[in-house]
């Protein structure tokens, strides 16, 4: 598949399903190629699926998880090939495409996984602040709802594209009693409030977590004031970096592909920050609830 | 809603009555109790396959939860009998993947990847009935009861790795652990324990009387010295309740003024806790079902005094202590820090068993 055609069919199903997490479409995208291809060797194979990954990160979109989720992916090709020796090229891939099916789904379900290892935590009365529109916390937050229980949000405007307003409308057509804050409240409204609750572009080898610009800042804050600071994400959400700063992210984490000024990076204004495990009170995946220092078990075994 | 329950046993009955009027004090008694009576049923003939048997536990396991909620221990002794029952079940029915499956129990990123997709649905089916697995689990159990038994042991015989001469420790109330530990430090080393008596039930007296019968310099503090006396203690050495999932303690009321006592002075906080103290279980929020209790106050604030019907009096007996004022776990095989408990309950739980309800 030429680079332009698997970059318009990952942004297709991004814009055909807003609900999908970029991770996901990109698997999808990757299991597509792998359908379409024909190889003779796995190692071929693999390459094809690294240059079909570089591609998927020029689309435009974060790629944080995009890089997690193919990574994984490609774990998932090799660590199944010794298995398959005996096999001729065709039997290899049909075999991994049922395989790429069952995992996609796995992926898929993880959400549910998680909003369910959350729910003892949401309980009635209680007041969560979260920051901008998280797939995964709007889940959860809805899947409280229907189970009767009251409860207030308070959602971060996230000013930088006003995501927060949207999560705001859409925890309001679930019947969810929310406020929408601005950014610079994080500090005001913490004293009143019981937990934070927030979503992760990607999980760091440290138990760290990249999200949104701000996550740290109400990370520091919750930790001054001695709230518990919980992180939902999926897993293949973990990576294996490890940064120990703020400078330390790669900068196509941090700043948009498709804006102008590219060279001069320190102008622009990041679109995310790192928040070191110290801050954070645990992980909900949908491998349990894991504390930050698990997050590194997990990588180490796999990879 | 318990009685009519065919699973309620006049043993388990016996057990739940024993603990509810306080004749059967302790974790370790409470667990001996708890294994032998799982040793009936599964001695017994009610149940033909490990599925059977699964059931049987898990609805024992049901009524225990709902009649002692604060003992976790039990629920944990059920956890670890149906992880067993897992175990054994696995290796009878195909030997040779046995090893496979065992590190990979707990859902992992790796399986994810590694997964086939008709194999992990088969794991889930314990119906196949096998001669030998009787035989075989009682055999297991017979082990975990030595475990249990031995634990104490095992535990004090670190002792003398973590208590050296002159040193001041402080301990808070009753704990047999610490009783037995601080006991098994060589005779030559002369330490002083000072203990803080944990009102109003002041258990701590006892624990004093014991040590000094032992020849051990013993000084019983009230609690309300615990921060002043702090800055001169070397070590902190206390027994809990039961080890949550994040590493925090349920410990007894009091434990979180020693923790915070003793991170303003940075004195380390060694708790001591066997193996099955160990819950996968969070606190959500101090609301919690059955995370506290409150206890009688009359020594509080006796009944008879003239204020008592204008006053309110509470006795709570639990506190949280966080992960992070704990320095060291001591286990019966070996010291480890708060963050590595998951790791812990992955190896001893089931993930399917977390959750009996």
């Amino acid at each position: 598949m030429k680079d332009l055609e698997i970059q318009d069919y990952f942004l297709k199903i991004i814009e055909e399903d807003k609900n999908m997490s970029n991770g996901i479409a990109a698997i999808k995208t990757l299991l597509l190629v792998l359908e379409r291809t024909n190889f003779t060797t796995i190692q071929e194979l693999v390459n094809t699926i690294k240059s079909a990954v570089s591609s998927l990160k020029n689309s435009g979109k974060p790629v944080t998880s995009v890089c997690s989720a193919s990574e994984l992916f490609i774990c998932f090709i090799t660590l199944a090939s010794p298995k398959l020796e005996d096999k001729t090229m065709d039997e290899v891939k049909t075999i991994m495409l049922n395989r790429g099916q069952t995992f996609l789904k796995k992926l898929e379900e993880g959400r549910h996984v998680i909003a369910k290892h959350a729910m003892p935590f949401i309980t009635d009365g209680c007041r969560i602040l979260t920051h901008s529109r998280s797939r995964v916390i709007l889940e959860t937050l809805k899947l409280a709802a229907r189970q009767n229980k009251h409860f207030h949000v308070f959602v971060t405007t996230s000013s930088l594209d006003n995501e927060g307003a949207k999560m705001v409308e859409e925890l309001k057509n679930s019947n969810i009693e929310c406020t929408l804050i601005l950014d610079a409240a994080v500090g005001y409204v913490m004293e009143s409030i019981d937990f934070v609750m927030v979503g992760a572009e990607g999980v760091m080898e440290s138990g760290g977590i990249i999200n949104r610009i701000g996550t740290y800042t109400m990370a520091l804050c919750a930790k001054e004031m001695k709230k518990p600071f919980y992180v939902l994400t999926e897993s293949f959400k973990f990576s294996r970096l490890y940064p120990l700063n703020q400078r330390d992210l790669p900068n196509s984490y941090k700043y948009p592909k498709n804006s102008e000024i590219r060279d001069d990076f320190k102008k622009i204004h990041p679109l995310v920050d790192y928040t070191p495990p110290l801050k954070i009170t645990l992980i909900f995946t949908d491998l349990g609830i894991l504390t930050p220092s698990a997050v590194s078990d997990e990588l180490i075994k796999l990879y | 809603m318990i009685e009519g329950n065919k699973y309620l046993t006049k043993e388990l009955a016996q057990l739940i009555h024993d603990v509810k009027v306080g004749k059967l004090v302790g974790s370790y008694p409470i667990s001996k109790y708890m294994l032998e009576n799982l040793l009936t049923i599964v001695n017994s003939t009610t149940w033909k396959t490990a599925d059977d048997l699964m059931i049987i536990v898990r609805e024992t396991g049901k009524i225990l939860i709902n009649a002692l909620p604060q003992e976790a221990i039990l629920a944990n002794i059920v956890r670890r009998c149906l992880k067993i029952i897992r175990e054994e079940y696995d290796e009878l029915n195909m030997p040779q993947q046995a090893k496979q499956i065992d590190d990979s129990q707990a859902a992992s990123l790796q399986k994810l990847v590694t997964q086939n997709s008709e194999r992990s649905e088969k794991r889930s089916d314990y119906t196949n009935s096998h001669v030998d697995l009787r035989e075989n689990l009682i055999n297991h159990l017979n082990e975990i009861e030595n475990e249990l038994h031995l634990s104490h042991d095992n535990l004090s015989q670190q002792a003398p790795e973590h208590v050296h001469s002159s040193e001041i420790i402080l301990t808070l109330g009753y704990s047999k652990s610490v009783e037995k530990f601080l006991k098994s430090v060589p005779k030559e080393r002369k330490f002083e324990v000072v203990v803080a008596e944990c009102a109003p039930s002041c258990r701590g007296h006892m624990l004093a009387q014991s040590l000094a019968n032992a020849k051990i310099d013993a000084t019983v503090i009230p609690d309300s010295a615990i921060f002043a006396y702090m800055s001169r203690v070397n070590k902190v050495i206390i027994g809990t309740h039961s080890v949550l999932a994040d590493g925090g303690l349920r410990a007894a009321s009091g434990a979180f003024t020693v923790a915070l006592a003793a991170k303003h002075h940075s004195t380390p906080v060694i708790v001591l806790v066997p193996m099955f103290k160990l819950s996968p279980v969070f606190l959500c929020n101090f609301e919690q079902e059955a995370f506290n209790l409150v206890g009688n106050t009359e020594s509080v604030l006796p009944y008879n005094t003239r204020v008592s019907n204008a006053i309110k009096a509470y006795a709570p007996v639990f506190d949280y202590v966080p992960p992070e004022l704990i320095t060291l776990f001591i286990s019966s095989n070996g010291g480890y820090t708060p963050s590595y408990v998951y790791r812990l309950l992955t190896e001893t739980y089931h993930p399917d068993d977390y959750e009996l309800k």
